[in-house]
């Protein structure tokens, strides 16, 4: 495999978690590409217009890269902290439908501004390593820190009061839950690790544009989650890495790719509507693990 | 006057679109409470099957290159015509994408998904058949129609004119057909209560047929009145009219029939009054409608205020 | 002081006077039920107190303070939790973690702590977590902890959702319907299982029941609503005997 399609895919996996922990809380924000982009924007921007940072050097400095992402989740998460109280309030596809709009306001406005290059973007955007392998080790480590939060968060209180938000919101109120603050959590971590994630796809993918982006996004992330699965974390990650690789995979088929492709995205949730991943599936292998792990009683005597 | 009679045309012909395009999701919306993310590609067949009816030629790109219909029909009969072929991908579309789900009793957010992937299928399929350039339906084709007509002085495209009394013709009898007719009623229970409906002796999964056949009727000829009017601008030309319809939706309220309407004209006529010098802006001014309408009025200008029973 | 104080509520909903001057006051300790015929007002006197909707007039106090306009989880907060007539527990949840959802209030910990498993959150976790084990136990759901709440069986379910209540540790339990869809060896445990709860975790209980004869030995005091109107309030003697009862509710029969 091209270690090229490894960055996208371990890419995809951190935009899959981004949709992920919104929709854990019942709350289908497609917002994930706008903050995404903005994180590459800042990425572009700082990395060609500020000399101090390093662009000159043979390398970019990978402490600049980090930088920029403090800078990005900064913006986003001041950012997804105003429009979440704001957009938080609707439910269902009324929020789906206003992060899409969110979604498109930013494209359109990212086009026609001056200094984020318009249309074309924002080219020559100065690399950290010599190729895409040191861009495997930094995503690897990125997906792995957002994977241990997403754990621990599961696993703890906040995580429990997400969960019964999303199966009844008003009787996790009465169970005195902050709904409005445990979504809004949610939404800010969930814009957090989009606009981190788009540091590092700035600089992976050395040029940057408003198409990045777009409405095509944010239904492709959200495909990621439905396809693997929105009741744990793994099922994102798997479903971004698989379905990032896929139309890459398919590409002996030539032009029917993007068809076979589509196929997948709309048989999938028919026989799959909890997405491939579950945590049913893990009790299932988990009790055949240890049914085949415990040793009969005649073993082991002598 | 003139520019301000020019500027009302260009609104309402755009508005008129926008309207036809946004009823379709609001049919299906009423009945399923699910948004059909292919839409877009349901209208973009629609402008070209308007174009192949006519005797277009397939152009140098895709599998089918080179080819056309061995006949040519006149503009008035390809246009309804590509309205039933696209009618009819849609029925296909809700066999394959949205009864599996509600025979499985899944979660209706996943017709999101399985709507978008039968959307890709559509625009890939256009574009392995007939290639990713852009195709025009002649101004010609209007035959013995003059290309501009004046009124009240203001010299208006005839294009626009037959745009808006053919979307204005289909506005009203579809709302004769809701509020007149036995099914249309019909339509109107389903959407209300479908469990209930089911018990008073109606057949829902008929009744969501017809919406989706309607649906994707006024979006083919909506479709075929855009390639008429501007151009049918590659396989993903849909899209971007999928979106806005969103935001027309949102406007009107939706499930709303009058408020898809209202919806439609109001963003038209908005968009036609962005000054030259911000026209970039243009697409971003539905969105903009959208957002606003959703933290004002979230069940839009003619919705029915949404309420959740304890 | 009154535990809980209904003074003069009003609910109207567009044209339907759903709750007209309703008064009551519910004094700690006591078992208070609330009876009446189906629409009479009953749940919506309950949401009104949970701040599930917002009463068009009058005044909620608890221990003499309004809580009316607060929000339903700042009003879970100060002690009252309810369960709800149609369920709504956390169906894709295991029993365990509906009681862990209801012991929220309880486990608050320091962020970094439970991301770094602290020594310090561990336990407290595991103290949480026995702590719901108990109240599964007490309702006999111990050995479905860690079944799904959409598999268990109706009466068990309705066990679980006033074992969640319990875990926030309230003073006011408020039951809507507890016995609903229970069988009559059901009926009777539970009205010894309301009757300990209340005494072991020292609650004042408010409850809504259609089982007339259930009520009557159950509760301390009633109140009897109809048409939105509270027309008898007494002890279950002084209401079985309040000829607007007996007129409204009970049919005519004595």
């Amino acid at each position: 495999m091209e270690t090229g399609l490894l960055v996208q895919m371990l890419l995809g996996a951190l935009l899959g978690l981004s949709v992920y922990l919104p929709l854990r809380c019942g709350q289908l924000s497609l917002a994930t590409p706008g903050f995404y982009a903005i994180g590459g924007t800042v990425a572009a921007l700082l990395s060609t217009r500020v000399p101090a940072l390093g662009s000159g050097d043979a390398f970019y400095p990978i402490a600049s890269v980090l930088l920029e992402m403090a800078l990005a989740a900064l913006l986003t998460g001041v950012l997804a902290l105003g429009l979440g109280r704001v957009v938080l309030r609707l439910r269902g596809i009324y929020l789906a439908i206003a992060t899409i709009a969110l979604v498109e306001i930013l494209r359109v406005v990212t086009l026609n501004l001056e200094f984020t290059g318009g249309a074309l973007g924002i080219f020559g955007i100065p690399q950290p390593f010599s190729g895409p392998e040191g861009y495997v080790g930094l995503t690897l480590i990125l997906l792995a820190v957002v994977c241990w939060l997403c754990d621990r968060l599961e696993k703890t209180r906040p995580g429990r009061a997400m969960a019964a938000i999303r199966d009844d919101e008003l009787a996790a109120a009465s169970q005195g839950i902050n709904t409005a603050d445990t979504k809004l959590l949610a939404f800010v971590l969930s814009a957090l690790v989009a606009g981190v994630t788009g540091v590092v796809a700035a600089h992976f993918l050395n040029s940057w544009n408003a198409k990045l982006g777009n409405f095509d996004a944010s239904i492709t992330t959200l495909a990621f989650v439905v396809f693997g699965g929105s009741r744990t974390w793994l099922g994102p990650v798997f479903g971004g890495l698989l379905l990032t690789a896929l139309p890459e995979l398919l590409r002996p088929v030539g032009d029917l790719r993007l068809i076979v492709f589509g196929a997948v995205i709309l048989v999938g949730p028919l026989f799959f509507p909890q997405g491939l991943i579950t945590p049913q599936l893990f009790q299932t292998l988990w009790r055949r693990m240890e049914r085949s792990a415990v040793p009969r009683p005649q073993e082991g005597r002598p | 006057m003139e520019g301000l009679l020019q500027l009302l045309f260009n609104g309402l012909s755009v508005g008129a679109v926008y309207a036809l395009f946004a009823l379709g999701y609001t049919l299906v919306f009423s009945v399923l409470g699910v948004i059909n993310f292919a839409h877009g590609a349901i209208f973009t067949l629609g402008a070209y099957f308007t174009y192949f009816l006519i005797g277009g030629t397939v152009g140098a790109n895709g599998l089918m290159a080179g080819q056309q219909l061995p006949f040519s029909l006149p503009f008035w009969l390809a246009l309804p015509l590509a309205g039933v072929g696209a009618a009819a991908v849609a029925l296909g579309l809700e066999r394959i994408a949205f009864r599996p789900l509600r025979e499985r009793g899944s979660d209706p957010l996943l017709a999101l998904i399985t709507s978008l992937g039968a959307g890709v299928i559509l625009v890939n399929l256009i574009q392995l058949l007939v290639g990713a350039e852009s195709y025009s339906i002649p101004v010609g084709t209007l035959e013995a129609l003059p290309v501009a007509i004046s009124i009240a002085g203001a010299k208006v495209r005839t294009v626009q004119v037959l745009l808006l009394a053919i979307a204005g013709l289909l506005l009203v009898a579809l709302s004769i057909w809701i509020d007149g007719s036995r099914s249309g009623k019909a339509l109107q229970a389903v959407s209300e209560d479908p469990v209930t409906a089911q018990l008073l002796g109606i057949n829902s999964g008929r009744m969501i047929q017809i919406a989706f056949g309607i649906s994707g009727f006024l979006a083919g000829v909506a479709g075929g009145l855009v390639g008429l009017s501007v151009s049918i601008a590659g396989p993903y030309f849909g899209i971007g009219y999928g979106l806005k319809g969103l935001g027309v939706l949102v406007l009107g309220g939706l499930g709303s029939v009058p408020g898809a309407v209202l919806g439609g004209l109001i963003i038209g006529l908005a968009e036609a009054c962005v000054p030259a010098d911000l026209s970039g802006y243009k697409d971003a001014v539905a969105f903009g409608f959208l957002f606003l309408m959703l933290l004002i009025r979230p069940q839009g200008l003619l919705g029915r205020p949404l309420a959740e029973k304890v | 002081m009154s535990l809980l104080q209904v003074e003069n509520v009003g609910v109207r909903f567009g044209g339907l006077q759903a709750l007209q001057a309703v008064d009551l006051a519910v004094q700690e300790g006591e078992i208070f039920g609330l009876l009446g015929p189906n629409g009479a007002g009953k749940t919506t006197l309950f949401n009104v107190v949970s701040g599930l909707t917002a009463a068009s007039s009058g005044s909620v106090r608890w221990r003499g303070a309004a809580i009316d306009g607060l929000s339903s989880h700042r009003i879970a907060r100060l002690g009252i939790a309810r369960t709800f007539q149609n369920l709504r527990l956390f169906n894709s949840l295991s029993c365990l973690d509906n009681v862990l959802v209801g012991l929220h209030q309880h486990g608050r910990q320091p962020p970094l702590a439970a991301l770094l498993q602290t020594p310090t959150f561990r336990r407290r976790e595991s103290q949480l977590r026995q702590q719901a084990l108990e109240l599964l136990s007490l309702f006999g759901l111990d050995t479905a902890a860690h079944q799904n709440a959409a598999n268990l069986s109706y009466g068990d379910r309705r066990r679980l959702e006033m074992a969640r209540a319990l875990a926030s540790r309230p003073q006011l339990l408020l039951l809507d319907e507890p016995a609903a869809g229970m069988n009559p060896s059901e009926k009777d445990d539970l009205k010894n299982l309301i009757r300990r709860v209340r005494d072991e975790f020292a609650l004042t209980v408010l409850i809504i029941e259609h089982h007339v004869p259930l009520m009557l030995g159950l509760c301390d005091r009633l109140a009897v609503l109809n048409f939105g109107q509270r027309i008898a309030l007494g002890s279950p003697d002084q209401v079985r005997h309040d000829p607007a009862v007996i007129e409204a509710y009970l049919g005519g029969t004595p």
